[in-house]
C-alpha cells in the first residue's frame, strides 16, 4: 500500500462525516480538543467583558454604573468563568488535541468519554451563562462561602445555578483527567519509556492525577450544600451542629491544588517551547520531574492558608504557613531549569519567546507576593484586600495565560498548516503585558491602602481614586491586546502562508505528521529511542508516512493504536477504539436534564434522567462487542500483539481504577467532614444518636462481603472458561448486592434520626447514601457481567467486563465496611 | 507503575505524616489533651513531638531504602523526591515544637 492510499484509507476510518452530523457524532480527539479550545476562548472573552465592567464600576468613586446586586453577579461570574469554564477546559482542550500526537498515538484512550466531557462542559457552561441573561447568576463569590450561599441568605436559585452548573462541568474535568492519565500511561508509541516521554506529558500526567484527587472534595461539598439548600440537611448550619468552616475546608481542599492544576500544564508548555526556541535540550529533565511531583504533593498541604483569619490555632497555622512557603522551592527549581536552558542554548527572540519572557517577569512577582501572603502576620493584614486580587492575577495570568499564548503561537501552525509574520502578535503582546502590569500592580497598592475585595464602590476620601482609575485604564489596554490576539489568529486562519511540517525544527513527535494533521495523526507508529525522536531521526516523518512503523496496514476498518507497558514502553497490546457515535451527546443531554430537574426543584422527576443515564451507560458498555477470540495479531515489523479485550492491562480497567481513586477521595472527604463536625463544630454532641440497627448492619455487611466474593469467583470461573458457573456467580453477586441495599435502607429507616435534626444525622445519612449508591453500582456491574457471559462476550481470554465488575465489587464491599463502622461507632461510644 | 510508586514514596509518606499531625492536633485540642501535664510539657505536645520525630526518622529510613533503583533517571528522581519529602516533613512538622497548640 503506498502512502497516498494509506492516507485515504486511514482518513476514512478515523474521520467524521461532514456537516452537522459530523459535529454531533465525532469522537476524534483533534475535533474535541479544538472545540474545547475555541469554546474556552469564547468563555474567556465573556469573563473578560465582565472584568471590564468591574473595572468600569471601580474606575471612579461612588460610581452608578452598576448596583451592588449586579456587581455581586459580575465578580462571581468572572471568577467562576475564568476558573471553571476557561482555564481548566483550555488546558484540557490542548491536552486532548496534542497529547496523542506527542505520544505517537492515534487518539486518546476513551474517545467517547472525551466527547461526553465536551458536551457536559458545553451544556453546563451554557446553563451558567444563561443564568446571567435571566438575571439569576450566582452572586456569592466564586468560592460560595456559607452561610452567605445558604438558603437563609440566598433564597433564590443563584447559588443552585453555581452548585449544579459547576458540578456538571466538573464531570467533564474528571472525565478528562481519567482520559489523560490513562492515555499517558498506556497509549504511547512503542519504546517510549517514562523517562523518554516529552516533559509536557509528565506535566499533564501529574496534573491529571491531581485533578482526580482534588476535584472530588469540591463535588462532594457542592452536593452537600445543594442537599442542605434543597432538603434542609444542616451540614453547614452551626445552630444544628454544622459548620460554615467545613465548606471552606472542602472548597480549598480543591481550590488550592486547582491553582497548580492550572499552572502545571502551562509550565509544561514552557518546558516544551522554551528549549526549541533556545535551540537546545531542556536542562535537568529528571530534576524537573522531581520538582513537579513535589509541587503536586505539597500543593495539597496549603489549603488552610486561605483560612488563616478564621481563628485556627497557631500550630495549625504553622503547619500550613510552612508548607505554603516550602512550595516555592520546587517552583524555583523549574524556573532555574528554564533559565539554565536559556543560558545553555542560543535563544531566538521569536514571538512565543516574547510571551515566555513576559511570563518570567510576571510569574516571579506573583510568586514573591505569594510567599508574602504565606506569612501569617502579613496575611492577617492583607487578607480579603485587593493585594490578594493582584497576587492571584499575577500568578494565574502570569503562570497560565502568558505561557498559553506562547503555546498558541508555537502550535498555531500545527492547527492550521500556516505561518504568519509576528507584527500583530508583538503588538498584542506589548498591549497585554503593559496593560496587565498597569492594572494589577496598582491593585497591590490599593490593597495595601486597605481597599477590600468585592466592594462595589468606595468613597472619594478613601484616597484610592487615582490608583483605581489607572488600574481601569490598564485593564482596557489589556483588553485591546487580547482583541488584537484574536484578530491575529483569525487572520492566521485565512491569510497566512502554507507551511510544510515542523516549522520550528522541533524534536517532539507532534511535528512528525503533516500539518494540519489528518484525523488519524500518523500513518504508522514509531519506535521511540530518544526524548526527541525528530532530532534523532529527521527523516522519521517520511518513514512513518510510508508505513514503516507499527500498524501501518489498516485492518477491517478498525481504529487501532498501540498500548505499552506503563514504565518500560514495551509493546503490550493493540487498542481498538470505538468509532463515531451519538451516545456521548445523548448521554450528556440526559445528564443535563438531571441537573435541570434539580435546578427547577423537581426532585422526583430527576430520577427519570438518572434511569436514562444508567440505561445509556449500559448501552455504552454493551456496544463494545467482541464475541470471538482473535489471538495475537500482526502489528508490522514482524511482531504480533493481542487486542485490548484479550489483554490484562487494558485501558478500560485503568480508567475504572482511576475513577475509583476519585470516588475514594470523595469518600475520604466525606469522612473528613464527618470527623471535622464531631470534633470542631458547635452544638455537639447530637441530641439523638443511632439506636439499634445492629442486625440490619450485620446483614448488610454479610451481603456486601458475599457480593464481593461472588464477583471474584465469577471472574475466576470466567477465566477458566466455565461459563455456566460464572453466570451463576454473577447472578448470586447481583442478588447479594440487592440484599445489601435492602438492609441499608432498613438500617437508615429504623435506626437513624431524621437528617434535618442535626448535622450528625445528616452526615450519617450522607454516609449511608454513599454506601447505597455503591452497592447499586456493584449490582449493575454484576448484573451486566451475567448478561455478557450469557451473550458470549466472555471467554478465558476476554475477561475485561468481569475484571471491571470485580473492581467495583471490591470497592463497594470496602466502603460498606468503613461506612458501617462510622455509623455504628457513636452507638458504641454512647 | 512501580516506578511511579517508588518516585512518589517519600512524598506520600510526607502527605500521610502531615495529615496525621493535623488530625492529631485538632483531636487533641478538642479532647483536652493540651490540659494534661506530662514531664514538664503537655500530653498533646508530647504526643505530637514524638509523632513528628518518628515521621522524620521514617523519612530518613526511606531515604536509605530507595537508593538502589534500576536506572539513573529513577535513582535521581527518587532521591530528589524522597529528600523533598523528608525536608518537608522536618519543616512543616516543626510547629509542633514551636507554637501554641490550641490557641
Amino acid at each position: 500500500m503506498n502512502a497516498l492510499r494509506r492516507h485515504r484509507v486511514l482518513n476514512a476510518i478515523w474521520g467524521a462525516p461532514t456537516g452537522w452530523r459530523g459535529t454531533v457524532v465525532s469522537v476524534n480527539h483533534s475535533d474535541i480538543g479544538k472545540r474545547f479550545v475555541i469554546a474556552a476562548f469564547v468563555f474567556f472573552a465573556i469573563g473578560g467583558v465582565l472584568a471590564m465592567m468591574i473595572r468600569a464600576q471601580l474606575a471612579t468613586p461612588g460610581s452608578a454604573f452598576v448596583g451592588p446586586d449586579i456587581y455581586n453577579q459580575l465578580f462571581t461570574m468572572h471568577g467562576s468563568i475564568m476558573m471553571f469554564l476557561f482555564a481548566i477546559p483550555m488546558f484540557e482542550g490542548l491536552a486532548l488535541y496534542m497529547l496523542p500526537k506527542m505520544l505517537g498515538s492515534r487518539d486518546m484512550a476513551f474517545p467517547r468519554l472525551s466527547a461526553y466531557g465536551w458536551w457536559c462542559y458545553l451544556f453546563g457552561g451554557t446553563i451558567l451563562i444563561a443564568s446571567m441573561v435571566f438575571g439569576v447568576a450566582p452572586d456569592g463569590g466564586w468560592f460560595m462561602y456559607t452561610p452567605l450561599s445558604s438558603k437563609a441568605y440566598t433564597p433564590g436559585i443563584n447559588a443552585d445555578v453555581w452548585l449544579l452548573g459547576i458540578t456538571f462541568v466538573e464531570i467533564s474535568a474528571i472525565a478528562a483527567a481519567i482520559e489523560i492519565a490513562v492515555s499517558v500511561l498506556k497509549l504511547r508509541a512503542p519504546g517510549m519509556r517514562l523517562d523518554r516521554m516529552p516533559l509536557f506529558a509528565w506535566y499533564l500526567l501529574i496534573t491529571a492525577l491531581m485533578m482526580i484527587v482534588a476535584f472530588p472534595p469540591l463535588i462532594l461539598g457542592s452536593i452537600l450544600l445543594e442537599v442542605e439548600r434543597a432538603f434542609d440537611w444542616p451540614f453547614f448550619d452551626p445552630t444544628r451542629g454544622g459548620s460554615p468552616l467545613l465548606w471552606q475546608h472542602l472548597f480549598w481542599l480543591f481550590g488550592h491544588p486547582e491553582v497548580y492544576i492550572i499552572f502545571l500544564p502551562a509550565a509544561g508548555v514552557i518546558s516544551t517551547v522554551l528549549p526549541v526556541l533556545a535551540r537546545t535540550r531542556i536542562l535537568g529533565y529528571g530534576w524537573i520531574v522531581a520538582a513537579l511531583l513535589s509541587l503536586a504533593f505539597l500543593s495539597f498541604g496549603l489549603w488552610v492558608h486561605h483560612m488563616f483569619t478564621t481563628g485556627i490555632p497557631h500550630m495549625a497555622l504553622g503547619f500550613f504557613s510552612a508548607a505554603s512557603a516550602l512550595v516555592a522551592l520546587p517552583t524555583a527549581v523549574q524556573v532555574f531549569a528554564w533559565i539554565g536552558t536559556l543560558w545553555n542554548g542560543r535563544p531566538e527572540l521569536k514571538l512565543p519567546m516574547l510571551y515566555l519572557l513576559g511570563f518570567f517577569v510576571i510569574f516571579v512577582i506573583g510568586g514573591m507576593t505569594g510567599v508574602m501572603l504565606a506569612m501569617v502576620p502579613f496575611d492577617l493584614q492583607a487578607h480579603d484586600t485587593h493585594f490578594v486580587v493582584a497576587h492571584l492575577h499575577y500568578v494565574l495570568i502570569g503562570g497560565f495565560i502568558f505561557p498559553m499564548l506562547a503555546g498558541a503561537y508555537y502550535w498555531l501552525p500545527h492547527f492550521t498548516g500556516r505561518t504568519r509574520d509576528d507584527l500583530l502578535g508583538k503588538a498584542s503582546f506589548w498591549l497585554i503585558f503593559i496593560g496587565f502590569n498597569v492594572t494589577f500592580f496598582m491593585m497591590h497598592l490599593t490593597g495595601l491602602l486597605g481597599m477590600r475585595r468585592r466592594v462595589h464602590t468606595y468613597p472619594e476620601e478613601a484616597g484610592w481614586t487615582l490608583l483605581n482609575l489607572v488600574s481601569s485604564v490598564g485593564s482596557f489596554v489589556m483588553a485591546f491586546g487580547f482583541a488584537l490576539f484574536a484578530i491575529d489568529v483569525a487572520l492566521h486562519l485565512y491569510y497566512a502562508r502554507r507551511r510544510r511540517r515542523n516549522p520550528w525544527t522541533a524534536g517532539t513527535l507532534e511535528w512528525a505528521m503533516p500539518i494540519p494533521t489528518p484525523a488519524y495523526n500518523i500513518a504508522s507508529l514509531p519506535t521511540v529511542t530518544d526524548r526527541e525522536p525528530m532530532t534523532q531521526s529527521p527523516a522519521l516523518a517520511t518513514a512513518l508516512a510510508r508505513g514503516e512503523g507499527y500498524l501501518g496496514e489498516p485492518r477491517d476498518g478498525w481504529r487501532e493504536t498501540m498500548a505499552v507497558e506503563t514504565t518500560t514502553g514495551a509493546i503490550d497490546h493493540i487498542v481498538v477504539l470505538p468509532g463515531n457515535t451519538c451516545l456521548p451527546i445523548v448521554t450528556a443531554a440526559v445528564t443535563g436534564c438531571f441537573f435541570l430537574c434539580l435546578l427547577a426543584g423537581h426532585y422526583w422527576l430527576s430520577l427519570l434522567p438518572v434511569a436514562g443515564v444508567v440505561a445509556l451507560g449500559l448501552r455504552w458498555a454493551w456496544v463494545l462487542d467482541w464475541r470471538q477470540d482473535l489471538g495475537p495479531l500482526p502489528i508490522g515489523r514482524g511482531e504480533v500483539a493481542p487486542i485490548h479485550r484479550e489483554a490484562v492491562g487494558a485501558p478500560g480497567w485503568w480508567g475504572s481504577a482511576f475513577l475509583l481513586v476519585a470516588d475514594g477521595t470523595a469518600l475520604a472527604s466525606l469522612l473528613f467532614g464527618y470527623a471535622f463536625l464531631w470534633v470542631i463544630a458547635p452544638n455537639w454532641p447530637p441530641p439523638e444518636r443511632i439506636e439499634g440497627g445492629l442486625a440490619a448492619a450485620l446483614v448488610a455487611a454479610a451481603a456486601g462481603l458475599a457480593g464481593c466474593l461472588f464477583t471474584r469467583r465469577c471472574l475466576a470461573e470466567g477465566a477458566n472458561g466455565l461459563s455456566a458457573p460464572a453466570s451463576r456467580m454473577a447472578l448470586s453477586a447481583t442478588a447479594a448486592q440487592l440484599v445489601t441495599i435492602l438492609a441499608l435502607v432498613t438500617l437508615g429507616i429504623t435506626a437513624l434520626p431524621a437528617p434535618q435534626e442535626h448535622a450528625y444525622a445528616a452526615g450519617s445519612w450522607a454516609l449511608l447514601a454513599y454506601a447505597l449508591l455503591h452497592a447499586a453500582i456493584a449490582l449493575l456491574c454484576a448484573g451486566f457481567g451475567r448478561i455478557r457471559i450469557t451473550a458470549g462476550h466472555v471467554s478465558p481470554r476476554r475477561t475485561l467486563d468481569l475484571r471491571v465488575a470485580r473492581l467495583f465489587g471490591d470497592y463497594s464491599a470496602a466502603t460498606l465496611a468503613i461506612v458501617l463502622v462510622c455509623l455504628l461507632a457513636p452507638a458504641v461510644a454512647a | 507503575m512501580s516506578l511511579l510508586a517508588r518516585i512518589s514514596a517519600g512524598l506520600l509518606l510526607w502527605a500521610f505524616g502531615f495529615s496525621l499531625l493535623y488530625a492529631m492536633q485538632g483531636t487533641g485540642c478538642a479532647y483536652g489533651w493540651a490540659d494534661v501535664a506530662l514531664f514538664g510539657t503537655t500530653l498533646l505536645r508530647g504526643i505530637l513531638v514524638a509523632t513528628w520525630l518518628v515521621l522524620v526518622a521514617a523519612c530518613l529510613a526511606l531515604l536509605r531504602l530507595v537508593r538502589s533503583a534500576s536506572s539513573d533517571f529513577e535513582n535521581r528522581v527518587t532521591l530528589a523526591t524522597t529528600l523533598a519529602g523528608a525536608g518537608a516533613m522536618l519543616v512543616t512538622g516543626s510547629p509542633v515544637a514551636l507554637t501554641s497548640a490550641c490557641a
